[in-house]
């Protein structure tokens, strides 16, 4: 059996997908549990020209950077084809994009506190730290 | 299709966020586990045969999938991650950025959104292997080429003769291995292309051309290093054997000196010549070493003068009593893997001597890894004292 990769972009032109990365799991309030779709999951913000971010995801506030990654990583997608006198499907990869960077959160969250709390008082999502489980 | 919404710029805003500002991360209209959309890892110098698409994925169901380029195989190896990993992707890629539910209430973040479109499990990784080619033999002599086959007037087509063979795009289908290696190593298989097929010739066919073949040469005074190959392949044609075999046997036997005439000059080659009558002799089993070598030296044509050096990685001798006996143990019958090559030596003889090590291992090769490091892994090594010869056993 045989997968072919195909390629529409050309090279060079390979559309550059982004990547945020954090450790632990971005948990959704419960009560949207149903329906992602949409939903904000928080604010990424870039305070100075520096490649630094934060990212505030609920109560907590993380800081980290953009890194170049030592390798691209090319996104795939991969689609099934209906072959044509034997009904058989064929599967085939096309490349749809490269990510050569992401944006990476490496630190443990700050909890943000007080004046914001009325922000707040309703968190869209939790971040919860592999440490914590 | 696409909607654009004011300020919504996907993977470019989330790139290209200028100093001082700020974006809305958020769940994109369709997200979801997305299974079909699968990450690879690649070194940069691969990009241009993606890009250009010289890969392709190979495998069967029941195997781990690789990565074939022209001229290498890689594994593809699943490296799973417990971050979270936000894939954004570019903004003609979203469908819709609409709907955007009322977030926190801080009205500045919702102007420009990256939209996350899944959590990423992971992604693939590429590792350079040796290509899996194994098979390839066994698939061969499903059905080999033999006299019978010419004798029936084979040519014609029909389902039943074509059970067990193997055009190139059935072998593709079924080996691991890049192009490049694939025609490498049927090239070392000695296998030709018969009517589209790939075919392995059977031995003691082979051999009727051969000696077919020195037979007309002593009878016509053909000099072994320069065979007229128009003269050669015509006489075995009228002597009943097929074009295309008698030129297969030039392929195997010999090489080319000179194509600048209308017709090719071909030279014996010495060695494969005189492994082949080896190997003829010790079909039956292993032989007493003075009379195998007196056989040998009466099969092989004159001048070749055959001397026991060139059957190193063919034959091995052991010592029963006083007598010394050579039996057949050819390397190219050997797996390519090196546990499993490793562990048939190691079943012919438990103890081995690195002289005659060397020729059953110096073709194996393991990317990122050396013949020292094969040897380490595989095993151990022995040296009684440290002017005698290491012994190799298994580990």
């Amino acid at each position: 059996m045989q997968i072919h990769i195909r390629c529409n972009c050309g090279e060079g032109t390979c559309q550059e997908w982004g990547i945020v990365e954090l450790q632990g799991i971005v948990e959704p309030n419960p009560s949207f549990h149903d329906s992602l779709q949409n939903l904000h999951i928080g604010t990424l913000c870039r305070p100075s020209s520096q490649e630094v971010y934060t990212f505030t995801v609920g109560y907590h506030e993380l800081t980290g950077s953009k890194v170049p990654l030592k390798k691209p990583l090319l996104v795939l997608n991969k689609i099934k084809k209906q072959g044509g006198e034997s009904g058989s499907s064929e599967v085939e990869l096309r490349v749809v994009g490269i990510i050569r960077n992401r944006i990476l959160f490496k630190t443990r969250p700050k909890a943000l506190i007080s004046s914001n709390t009325s922000l707040l008082s309703f968190p869209l999502h939790y971040i919860v730290l592999w440490s914590n489980i | 299709m696409e909607t654009k919404h004011t300020g919504s710029k996907g993977a470019e805003a989330l790139l290209h966020l200028s100093p001082g500002s700020s974006i809305s991360v958020a769940y994109h209209p369709v997200f979801g586990s997305h299974d079909d959309v699968i990450l690879l890892e690649l070194d940069e110098k691969l990009l241009p045969d993606v890009l250009n698409e010289r890969v392709i994925v190979r495998g069967q169901p029941d195997e781990d999938a690789v990565l074939c380029t022209p001229s290498k195989t890689y594994a593809m190896k699943f490296v799973g991650t417990s971050n979270s990993v936000l894939l954004v992707p570019p903004e003609n890629q979203s469908k819709s950025y609409e709907n955007l539910q009322e977030s926190d209430g801080n009205d500045d973040v919702k102007k420009v959104v990256a939209p996350v479109i899944k959590v990423v499990p992971g992604y693939m990784e590429l590792v350079e292997v040796a290509p899996r080619l194994d098979k390839l033999k066994s698939l061969l002599l499903e059905n080999p080429y033999k006299l019978e086959e010419y004798d029936a007037g084979d040519f014609e087509e029909n389902e039943e003769s074509r059970t067990g063979l193997y055009n190139w795009n059935n072998l593709i289908d079924n080996i691991q291995a890049s192009d490049e290696e694939l025609r490498s190593r049927l090239q070392s298989l000695s296998a030709v292309e018969i009517n589209g097929y790939w075919r392995l010739v059977h031995e003691s066919y082979m051999n009727m051309i051969l000696e077919m073949l020195l037979r007309n040469s002593v009878l016509n005074d053909w000099l072994l290093d320069a065979l007229n190959e128009d003269e050669v392949v015509n006489m075995l044609e009228t002597d009943g054997f097929p074009g295309i075999l008698a030129r297969h046997c030039l392929h195997v036997y010999g090489a080319k000196v000179d194509d600048s005439m209308d017709s090719c000059i071909w030279k014996l080659d010495k060695r494969r010549v005189c492994i082949h009558f080896a190997r003829e002799i010790l079909r039956g089993g292993k032989r007493k070493l003075e009379s195998f070598i007196d056989e040998w030296r009466q099969k092989t044509p004159d001048g070749m003068d055959p001397t026991f050096d060139l059957l190193e990685g063919e034959v091995l001798t052991e010592k029963l009593g006083i007598e010394t006996w050579v039996s057949a143990f050819s390397v190219s019958s050997l797996p390519s893997t090196p546990a499993e090559r490793f562990s048939i030596l190691f079943r012919e003889r438990p103890r081995w001597e690195w002289k005659d090590l060397q020729p059953y291992i110096r073709d194996l090769k393991v990317p990122g890894l050396s013949a020292e490091g094969l040897l380490l892994k595989y095993t151990r090594r022995t040296q009684p004292s440290s002017d005698a010869e290491p012994v190799f056993s298994a580990r």
